[in-house]
């Protein structure tokens, strides 16, 4: 399966998704990182992604923000996107999903719920 | 609102969620530490109706352990790793404990973690406050969970 970018200022958080993600029986192709909204744009530029798991608050560019300047490029603005966020029921996680976000992970998180949200959009 | 059943709820979801650990809360200590040797604080803070902070103090050593934890790889010194896991996992308890108190009412807004670490520093708790600080252990580890409001 294709290619996937995390977005998480925390590289532990990278980390965990990613193994989350095998354990939950998600192969890709490429797993491609980044630190905050700004460097995951600059990342998609260069490679386009299926699918892409970004935090909310992060420092420079924050999730909702990243939404926001990804709807506003062509190029990118049909790659969906999850929430995967310590934010649950909370403005910023609704206004993230008023910019089009296809779904939200509360952390902490088991393998078992990203399969399960992964994979009504997968 | 019981602030330290919250931490404990947070605390012991995290840790069996993310760390397949199980961790024993104490009872909540009656004077708070203010000053650490050895040791990594994570702090975040929480801006809104309320202002405070949520912080994990651990000694380096156990630091390692819950970064090893996390990552399922050794860990021998305080370093990047150790410092982005602990500000991970305040940032988990936090989000967890604001998720509790938005249901109480209460509008709660979340900084990015920040660490301080060394051999002998104090963390502060100015004006007058609202909190408490709980120690939690496993194996052989022990480590502080404190929350506090202006």
């Amino acid at each position: 399966m294709s290619k996937i970018l995390i977005i998480d200022d925390s590289s532990t958080m990278r980390k965990i998704v990613g193994r989350a993600l095998r354990q939950a029986g998600f192969e890709f192709e490429k797993t491609l990182e980044a630190a905050d909204g700004q460097q995951a744009l600059d990342v998609l530029r260069e490679t386009p992604v299926d699918i892409i798991l970004s935090d909310i608050n992060m420092p420079n560019m924050n999730g909702v923000e990243f939404l926001q300047a990804k709807n506003d490029d062509p190029a990118l603005q049909s790659i969906p996107v999850v929430m995967i966020s310590t934010e649950t029921g909370s403005d910023i996680l609704n206004q993230a999903l008023e910019l089009g976000a296809k779904g939200s992970i509360k952390k902490p998180f088991t393998p078992d719920l990203i399969k399960e949200v992964l994979g009504k959009i997968l | 609102m019981n602030l330290a059943q919250y931490i404990v709820e947070a605390t012991q979801e995290v840790f069996t969620t993310m760390l397949m650990e199980e961790v024993s809360a104490g009872a909540p200590l009656e004077t708070r530490n203010e000053r650490f040797s050895d040791s990594i604080s994570s702090i975040v803070g929480m801006a809104g109706a309320n202002k405070g902070a949520v912080a994990v103090h651990s000694p380096v050593n156990v630091a390692c352990r819950i970064t090893e934890l996390f990552l399922g790889m050794e860990v021998e010194s305080l370093d990047d790793d150790v410092k982005d896991a602990m500000g991970e996992l305040a940032n988990m308890i936090t989000g967890n404990v604001k998720g509790k108190l938005e249901e109480q009412g209460q509008d709660i807004r979340l900084s990015i973690p920040t660490t301080v670490d060394g051999d002998n520093y104090t963390v502060e708790c100015p004006g007058k406050h609202e909190g408490t600080i709980v120690p939690f252990s496993f194996q052989d580890c022990r480590f502080l969970v404190e929350i506090h409001f202006e």
